[in-house]
C-alpha cells in the first residue's frame, strides 16, 4: 500500500500556563507603591493638612487598632456575608433567566423587552423603591446586591448560549442526544467562559453596590465604617476602610478567576 | 466477511428548500441505491444537491417527496446505525480526544467497559494512539478530522456518510487520509457514501461514482470503478476514468463555461 509520510504531528502545547504569573502581579504593584511613596512624602512635607490626608503610618496604625479591637473584622465579615448571599441569589437567578432566554425563543420573546429595559437601571437605582418595599434591613442589602449580580450574569449567559455553534447541535442530534443531554453536555460547557465573564462582572457590581447601600442605609458593614469615620472626621479610618474594600474586591475577583482557570484547563493558553 | 446490512435507497426523491421565500429544488426525482458494504462517491458542482442526499440519508432533513430507506425501512430521523462526518471536525474543545469520541456513544447500548474499549479501538483505527488525552487545540487539522472519523465509526454503524470530510485539508494530508479511509473501509466493510468535489478522491476510493448536475439537482451519470484495491493513483485506467468523469462534469451547466475556456 502506498504510504505517504506526512508530518501529521500536532503542535504540542507547552503545558498549561497558570496565568497571570506572579511576575505580572509584581508589575501591577509598582504603581500603587509609587503612589504610596508620593503620599508619604506629601504627608511629611505637609502638602495637605493631616486632618484631610493623614500620613500612611497613621493610617496603618489605625488599621492595626481597628483590627485588634475586632471592629474591622466584624464589619468585614458582615459585608462579606451580605455580598456572598446576595451574589449567590443573584447569580442563581441570573443563570436561570439567562439560560431560559438563551434556550427558548418564545421565553425570550416574552422576557427580553422587560429584561433589557430593566437592565438599563443601575442596581443602585433600585435603592429608593426597594427601601419603600422592604425597609432598610438586611433584605434591602440582599436585594440590591442580587440585582447588581443578576443583570450581567443573565446577559452573558444568554449571549454565551446563543453563540454555541449550530454544528454541535446537529452532531448531537445524530447521536440521539435528548434535550437535557444537549444542555448538560454541550450548551453548559460551551457557555462556561461567557458565564464566567458575567459572574466576574456580577461580583464586581455586587461588591460596589453593597458598599454604597451600606453607606446610605446601614449600621454595620464596611460601608458603614466609611460613613462613621467621616462623621467622626477620622480620615485615617476612612482610608484604612477604603483599602480593605479595595483589597477584598480584588481578592473576590481573583478567586473567581482561579476557579475559572481550573474549569477551563482545556483553553488555549493565550500568549 | 461480506456485510449483510447497510443498504441505502432513494426512490423518486424530490427535496425543495425555500430560500428567502423563493423555492429551490435541491433534488429532482432522484433514485439511487447503495449496496451493503459499497463505497459510493458523489461528485458534482456546488448546488447539485449532493450534500442534501447525505442529509436525507442521515435523517437530518425530514420533509421530502419519495422514499428514503435504510435496509428497506423508511428513514425518519437520525440513527446510531448511520454515522456522519462533516467537513469540519466539530470537536468539543473542552474534551480530550478520547472523551470527544466517547461523546458519540452517550446513547449507545454498550456498557461502560465496552464503551471504553470501543473508544480505544477506534482511536487506534484512525492511528491516533498516544493522543487520547490531547485536547483539540493541540491537534493538526488532519488529526482533528481523524478524531471526527473515529466518532463517526465508534457506534459501529452500518453506514458511514462522509460530507467532504477532507475538503478543508492540505493536499498532502488529504492524500494521506484518503489512504487511511481506504484502509479502514477495506478492514471494516462499512457502507460508505462520500460526497466530494474532488474527482481524484472519488475514483481513488469508490466502487461507483455518482455524477450530479445542479439546478435542479439530478443524477447525470453513475460510473463504476472496478479496479482492485489498494489502488495506484497513477494507474492508467484510473486516469482514464478521471478524464471521463471530468468530461461528464464539464458538460453540466455549472462547468460549461470552464469547458469552453479549456477548448479555447
Amino acid at each position: 500500500m502506498a504510504t505517504i509520510s506526512v508530518p501529521d504531528r500536532p503542535t504540542r502545547a507547552r503545558g498549561i500556563q497558570f496565568a497571570p504569573p506572579v511576575r505580572l502581579i509584581g508589575i501591577g504593584l509598582l504603581v500603587p507603591l509609587l503612589g504610596l511613596a508620593a503620599w508619604t512624602v506629601g504627608a511629611r512635607q505637609g502638602w495637605v493638612p493631616p486632618q484631610i490626608l493623614p500620613a500612611p503610618q497613621v493610617v496603618w496604625d489605625t488599621f492595626l487598632e481597628l483590627w485588634q479591637s475586632g471592629d474591622l473584622l466584624a464589619n468585614t465579615l458582615i459585608s462579606l456575608q451580605r455580598v456572598l448571599f446576595g451574589f449567590a441569589a443573584g447569580a442563581s437567578l441570573g443563570l436561570l433567566l439567562g439560560t431560559a432566554m438563551g434556550l427558548s425563543r418564545p421565553f425570550e420573546a416574552y422576557a427580553s423587552v422587560l429584561f433589557t429595559s430593566l437592565a438599563q437601571v443601575p442596581a443602585l437605582g433600585w435603592i429608593p423603591l426597594a427601601m419603600l418595599l422592604v425597609g432598610i434591613g438586611e433584605s434591602l442589602k440582599l436585594i440590591i446586591v442580587a440585582v447588581g449580580t443578576l443583570v450581567p450574569v443573565a446577559w452573558n449567559t444568554r449571549a454565551g448560549i446563543r453563540a454555541v455553534p449550530s454544528g454541535w447541535f446537529e452532531a448531537a442530534s445524530l447521536w440521539r442526544y435528548s434535550r437535557a443531554q444537549v444542555v448538560w453536555h454541550i450548551v453548559l460547557p460551551a457557555t462556561v467562559p461567557q458565564i464566567f465573564v458575567g459572574l466576574r462582572y456580577g461580583l464586581g457590581h455586587a461588591w460596589l453596590a453593597l458598599v454604597v447601600v451600606e453607606l446610605l442605609a446601614s449600621s454595620e458593614g464596611l460601608g458603614y465604617l466609611l460613613v462613621w469615620g467621616r462623621q467622626m472626621f477620622q480620615l485615617d479610618v476612612v482610608i484604612a476602610t477604603m483599602a480593605v474594600i479595595g483589597a477584598i474586591g480584588f481578592a473576590l475577583d481573583a478567586a473567581l478567576a482561579a476557579i475559572e482557570r481550573r474549569l477551563q484547563r482545556w483553553q488555549v493558553a493565550s500568549p | 466477511m461480506v456485510a449483510t446490512a447497510g443498504s441505502l435507497e432513494m426512490r423518486s426523491v424530490t427535496k425543495r428548500y425555500s430560500v428567502d421565500g423563493s423555492p429551490l429544488v435541491a433534488l429532482d426525482d432522484v433514485s439511487l441505491a447503495v449496496e451493503p458494504g459499497e463505497f459510493l462517491a458523489i461528485v458534482g458542482a456546488s448546488g447539485c444537491g449532493k450534500s442534501t442526499i447525505l442529509r436525507l440519508f442521515a435523517g437530518l432533513d425530514a420533509k421530502h417527496d419519495g422514499a428514503v430507506l435504510h435496509d428497506g425501512a423508511p428513514i425518519v430521523g437520525p440513527s446510531l446505525q448511520r454515522g456522519l462526518v462533516f467537513q469540519e471536525p466539530r470537536l468539543f474543545p473542552w474534551l480530550p480526544v478520547e472523551r470527544n469520541v466517547l461523546a458519540a456513544l452517550r446513547n449507545s447500548h454498550l456498557d461502560a467497559h465496552a464503551r471504553r474499549s470501543a473508544v480505544r479501538d477506534h482511536i487506534a483505527l484512525v492511528g491516533l494512539q498516544g493522543f487520547e488525552r490531547a485536547y483539540p487545540h493541540q491537534l493538526s487539522g488532519g488529526m482533528a478530522q481523524r478524531v471526527a472519523i473515529a466518532r463517526g465509526l465508534v457506534n459501529r454503524p452500518d453506514v458511514l456518510l462522509l460530507d467532504e470530510p477532507l475538503g478543508a485539508l492540505d493536499a498532502l494530508t488529504r492524500a494521506h487520509l484518503q489512504d487511511e479511509l481506504q484502509r479502514i473501509w477495506v478492514r471494516e466493510r462499512t457502507t460508505m457514501v462520500l460526497v466530494t468535489h474532488d474527482v481524484d478522491e472519488a475514483v481513488y476510493l469508490a466502487d461507483r461514482v455518482v455524477v450530479m448536475s445542479p439546478r435542479p439537482g439530478r443524477i447525470r451519470d453513475i460510473v463504476p470503478v472496478t479496479l482492485p484495491r489498494p489502488r495506484d493513483r497513477g494507474d492508467e485506467a484510473l486516469l482514464r476514468l478521471r478524464a471521463h468523469l471530468l468530461r461528464t462534469l464539464a458538460g453540466t451547466p455549472q462547468h460549461a463555461g470552464l469547458a469552453l475556456h479549456r477548448a479555447a
